[in-house]
Formats: C-alpha cells, structure tokens, sequence
C-alpha cells in the first residue's frame, strides 16, 4: 500500500506552519520504504495533484474554528468530509471538491484519507515559530500520526 | 439607524468579509469590506541576507510563489548592480511563461468559469468545477489538470524544485537546461498554445455568443473608469518578465511610464480608518477618494489592465484575439471589469506562445546562464507582473547585502481600491427597495470581486486558492438580514 503523509502550510507564517512542522519530525522518527514524507505549501488543484496515486494519505494542517482552543488536535477520516458544520476551514469544503474532481476525471484517488488538523492561533504574522501551545501540541500530533501508519 | 462600528481590530478568521448596510427604505447606505493582512514582513526579513529573499518571500504566497521568486530575483540583479546573461533572462521568462499558464488556468476554470458555464444564479453545489466540467465536457477537464502537470513539470524542472524554485540569483540562474528538456518544453508548449486557443473557443461559446452574459459584461454596474497599469517592453506590447511600468488613463492616453527605480515617484499609499489594508494612488494625481475617472488617482492593475496598458500583445494568435476582444467591447481602453476573465485568457495564449518561442530560441540551452556580480550591494527594486497585478519589491541593505529595510506592493494590493469601488456599486445596483435579496443577487456582488482573483495567503492551501469570503447585510437597525459565504 502506498502512503503519504503530506504537511500543509506555510512555514514562514507562525501557526500555519504546524502541518509543515510535523511532517518533517514524523520523517525524523520513520523508517519505512512504503510511506512518502512530503509537504506543500502550494494552493489549490496542487493539493489533488499531490494525493493522485496513493492508496492512503495523511494530512497534517493548521485550522482555525469558532470555539477551538489553540494547540487543539483534531482527526476527521474519509467519513467526516461531508459535515460541514462544526468546522469554519476551507479546507474541509476544497478537499471534499478535490476529490470528487479526480474521481470524475478518473484519477486514481487514494481510498483513504485522514487528516489531523491543530487549532492555530496566528496565522496572520509572519514567524518561522509556532504559538506556544501549537509547538506544545507538535509532539503528540506525530505520535498520533506514527500510530495512524502502523494501525 | 443602528450605528455599526467597523473595528479592523476584529478577528477576521482567516477569510474577507463584505458588510452592507441598509437604509430603512432598504436601499444600500454603505459597504465594507476586509481582508486579513499579513502583518509583520518587514520585521521578519531584517537582518536576512537579501540572496535569501527569492526563497523566503515565495512562502508569501501559496498560489503565486514564482511571482515573488522573479521579483526577488530582479530585485537582487538591481541592489547588487549585474545585469543577468541572455541566457538568464530567457530562462527565467521561459519558466514565468510557464507559470502564466498554470495560473491563468486554474483561475479562469475554477473561478471564473462557473460563474458562465453554470449561470450566476445556479445552485452554489453545482456553481464549480464540478459543475463546468459536467457541462463542458471530461475531455477538456482533463486537459485543464493535464496543462498544469505539464507546465508545473517545466517549472519544476527549470526551476530545480516543485512549486518553489530555487533559481534565481542576482545575474543569472542556477541551472541551465538540456537538449532532452528543452524538446520536452517545446511538446508541452505547442499543447500549451492549443488549450490556450480552445479556451477562447470556450469563452467565445458560452459568454460572447450569450446575450445576457454579454450585456453583463458591458453593463454599467460592472464598469469601472480607472487609470490602467503593466508592465510593457521597449515596443510598448505586454511582458510579464521584464520592463517599465506603463500607467493609461481612461481616455486610453498615456499619463507616465516609469523603470522599477522611480516607482515611489508614482505611487503613494492612502491610509483609511476602518481598515488595516493601504490603498495604493498614482501620487501625481493624488487621492480623491473611491471614485474612477481621470481625475483620481485610482488605478488598476489586472490582466485587462495590462491589455489596455499596452499598444498590444507580443505574439501573433494573442493579437489577434486582442484585436477581436477590443472590436467587440468598443475600442481602447475597455473598463468593463467582467471583460477581465477575458483578458486572462488572451494572456494565456499570449504565454503559451512565448514559451514556445522561448524554446526554440538558439540560446535557451547554453552554458553561460550567469555574471557573477562585484559591484557593492545597497538598494534595489525588481518588478515584475504577477497575475494577479504588477509586483514590486524593494530592498535596501548594508554593505554586506543584508537586508535592513523592505518593501514590497504585492499584485493585489494594486487592487484595492477598484476592488472596493466594484463591489461598492454592484451592491448599491443590484441591492434596491423591495426587490428580494436572494443568492443569486449576493453572487452578482461577488462576480464584481472575482475579476481581481484576490490572492491572499489565508487561501494558502485551500482549493482552488480562492479568498473564503462572506457577504453580510444589516438592515437600518443593525439586524442581520441574510448571510452568504463561499469557501468557508
């Protein structure tokens, strides 16, 4: 099965770099052929272009909802991606889109598909470091991801 | 009437906001609008030596990171006073045509599109991609996903790296191209000239021949009578690289043409209390406030202000459709902002063109792709047009080339005060007493929005790396009467 864990952000913009931020320690920690470690800070269809030809993807991103604490860790599956309720990201929406686009044009879309998001608090001030509560919440994000790949 | 504070302090959660107030009568008595800003630049690029500036300031922008790498890159070839080799130069055009064409396609399919190919008041589930590639068909689905691989894989390979290339340097480029690449170059961008002309086919379908969209796209609510900027060569036709900065009044004349050095003689930015965004004037009109004609000092910088900028495009098939957009809309300039999407896709096939030129070019492959600069860095501007505007970065360092202030006007920020002014009269035309405010209508605002494709880096990794927006309106006592939002 061929997998990838693919950290979204911008790693020069505080709290929207977690995603980017996991993503490489998960790289540190790992030792297997079959998971790619990849991160993108790219925007639209590049994300579809990123997942096509994967079994399974993991994605690790920043998001900021209504009530969310900062450093809250969220995980939504395949399942999650039609509410679109609870949640105020773009992303949940543009994923959703970014899948039905592949599997129309006939893209090979990964089966299965997982994200882990953590609550941010500043994504609007450029900074090379995360909030403290994000960077706090770096380390269990990783090892929920690490768990995710052998489960 | 409810007073309403407008705080920019507010949180804006990552998306823009359009506010309308109502009279009592139900007529508009005023619109806002915010966008987040991303604060702190300058502070953060202190002190970083300024040959870091193409890598870090391409992590601006998610949707437009080759943009802030040429300016960087010209940038530096200013503050360090080397001129690049030919070579250079036609590569880092080859890869910024290359750009253009997986930019211009991805706004005009994603946001554009769907505004024509499903009609304005379709069901938003169905106004999308989705809902285009339904109605026009899987194969040019394909084709629009295919154009960008393709065109993402020249850059990729010119550039040394995806998405974020690491290319530039100050006199040059850090990779030259072989044989083998430049045949591969040279296969996609004959494709690339192909889809270009099919997209027109596309427009040509479904808007021109489409009488009510047409009558939109000249309708006074979506006109706008700016100044009109872009970037131009030494024949006045439209460049995306490289040249000065030409500025057409609204009577089509020319009112100033400036080098990348001079741009603080021309432009001036105007400060407004309910908002953290600057405007940006041409200063030697001055600032009269939100309002179009010659005598303000608003101006526009789009892709159908580059056509109006310029006396015409530099390549064959792109003047032709030039010439037949201009016919068809009534001469030089054209101010109808819908007229926009329109001139995106001149500009395409515009750059598939040059690509493919570019490819064939004799000296695309040699060896000599840089002058070592030994001049003393201290200041320097690099602009160049990104699509979604001109953009201008300007750095001044010490002696060592370590940045001790920057500046940059980002493609957008050009924008702003059309921008507000097109969404201001759209709401003011299509909000009125007693007609019923449906999705339908709260879109028509939007359409006076999308032209401009706002590029900000909130929309970083969202699909299609579209601003999240939401259209609110309050009546005269303050009450929130509907709520519209997209991307969020």
């Amino acid at each position: 099965m061929k997998t990838l864990v693919l950290g979204l952000g911008n790693p020069i913009l505080s709290d929207d770099g977690v995603g980017i931020k996991v993503a490489r320690e998960v790289a540190n920690q790992l030792n297997n052929p079959q998971v790619t470690v990849a991160e993108t800070s790219a925007a639209g269809l590049s994300l579809l272009d990123s997942i096509v030809g994967y079994d399974k993807v993991i994605i690790i991103d920043a998001i900021q909802t209504e009530k969310g604490r900062a450093g809250q860790i969220y995980r939504m599956g395949t399942e999650d991606f039609s509410l679109t309720k609870h949640f105020s990201s773009p992303h949940q929406i543009n994923l959703a889109t970014a899948l039905e686009l592949g599997k129309m044009l006939n893209l090979a879309m990964p089966q299965e598909i997982t994200i882990f998001a953590v609550e941010a608090k500043d994504i609007t001030n450029f900074s090379e470091k995360c909030t403290p509560k994000v960077e706090q919440a770096i380390p269990e994000v990783v090892k929920m991801v690490l768990e995710d790949l052998v489960g | 009437m409810k007073k309403i504070m407008i705080d920019p302090i507010t949180r804006l959660e990552g998306h823009g906001k359009i506010t309308i107030f109502l009279n009592d009568d139900g007529s508009v008595a005023n619109t806002y609008f915010q966008v987040p800003e991303l604060r702190g630049f300058e502070k953060f690029s202190e002190g970083r030596p300024a040959e870091d500036m193409p890598q870090i300031t391409q992590r601006i922008c998610g949707v437009c990171p080759e943009a802030h790498h040429m300016a960087a890159t010209k940038a530096l070839d200013d503050l360090f006073h080397v001129e690049p080799t030919s070579t250079a130069k036609k590569l880092r055009e080859l890869l910024y045509s290359a750009f253009f064409v997986t930019d211009h396609t991805t706004h005009f399919y994603i946001l554009a599109a769907p505004d024509f190919v499903m009609g304005p008041d379709a069901h938003p589930a169905e106004r999308n991609i989705l809902g285009v590639i339904g109605k026009v068909g899987l194969e040019l689905g394909g084709a629009v996903i295919n154009t960008r691989k393709q065109n993402h894989w020249i850059i990729q390979t010119v550039g040394g790296r995806p998405i974020h290339p690491c290319f530039g340097l100050p006199g040059g480029v850090s990779r030259a191209i072989n044989e083998e690449e430049r045949a591969k170059i040279e296969e996609i961008a004959k494709a690339s000239v192909e889809f270009g002309k099919v997209s027109l086919k596309v427009f040509d379908d479904v808007v021109l021949k489409n009488k009510v969209y047409l009558d939109m796209v000249l309708s006074d609510t979506y006109t706008q009578k700016s100044y009109n900027m872009g970037l131009v060569d030494k024949n006045n036709k439209v460049n995306f690289y490289d040249g000065k900065v030409r500025v057409v009044g609204p009577d089509g004349k020319e009112f100033c043409k400036y080098a990348p050095r001079e741009y603080l003689e021309h432009i001036a930015e105007r400060v407004e209390p309910w908002t953290y965004l600057k405007f940006p004037y041409l200063k030697k009109i001055g600032w009269k406030g939100f309002v179009d004609g010659k005598d303000s000092g608003v101006y526009r910088a789009t892709p159908l202000s580059r056509l109006n900028a310029a006396d015409g495009m530099a390549t064959p098939l792109a003047q032709e459709e030039y010439e037949k957009m201009y016919s068809i809309l009534g001469g030089k300039p054209a101010n109808y902002t819908l007229a926009t999407h329109w001139a995106r896709l001149v500009e395409l096939l515009y750059a598939a063109e040059r690509l493919l030129d570019l490819s064939r070019d004799p000296e695309i492959t040699s060896p000599n792709i840089r002058n070592i600069p030994t001049a003393k860095p201290d200041e320097g501007v690099g602009i160049v047009e990104a699509p979604r505007g001109t953009l201008t970065h300007h750095y001044i360092t010490d002696e060592k080339g370590v940045i001790k202030k920057c500046n940059l006007i980002v493609g957008t920020t050009n924008n702003y005060a059309p921008l507000f002014m097109s969404i201001k009269k759209a709401a003011e035309d299509f909000i009125k007493p007693g007609v019923k405010i449906t999705e339908g209508l709260l879109n028509r605002i939007e359409m006076a929005w999308r032209p401009y494709d706002p590029c900000l880096s909130c929309a970083t990794h969202a699909l299609p790396g579209q601003l999240p927006l939401e259209v609110t309106i309050y009546d005269a006592q303050g009450n929130e009467l509907k709520k519209l939002s997209q991307g969020i």
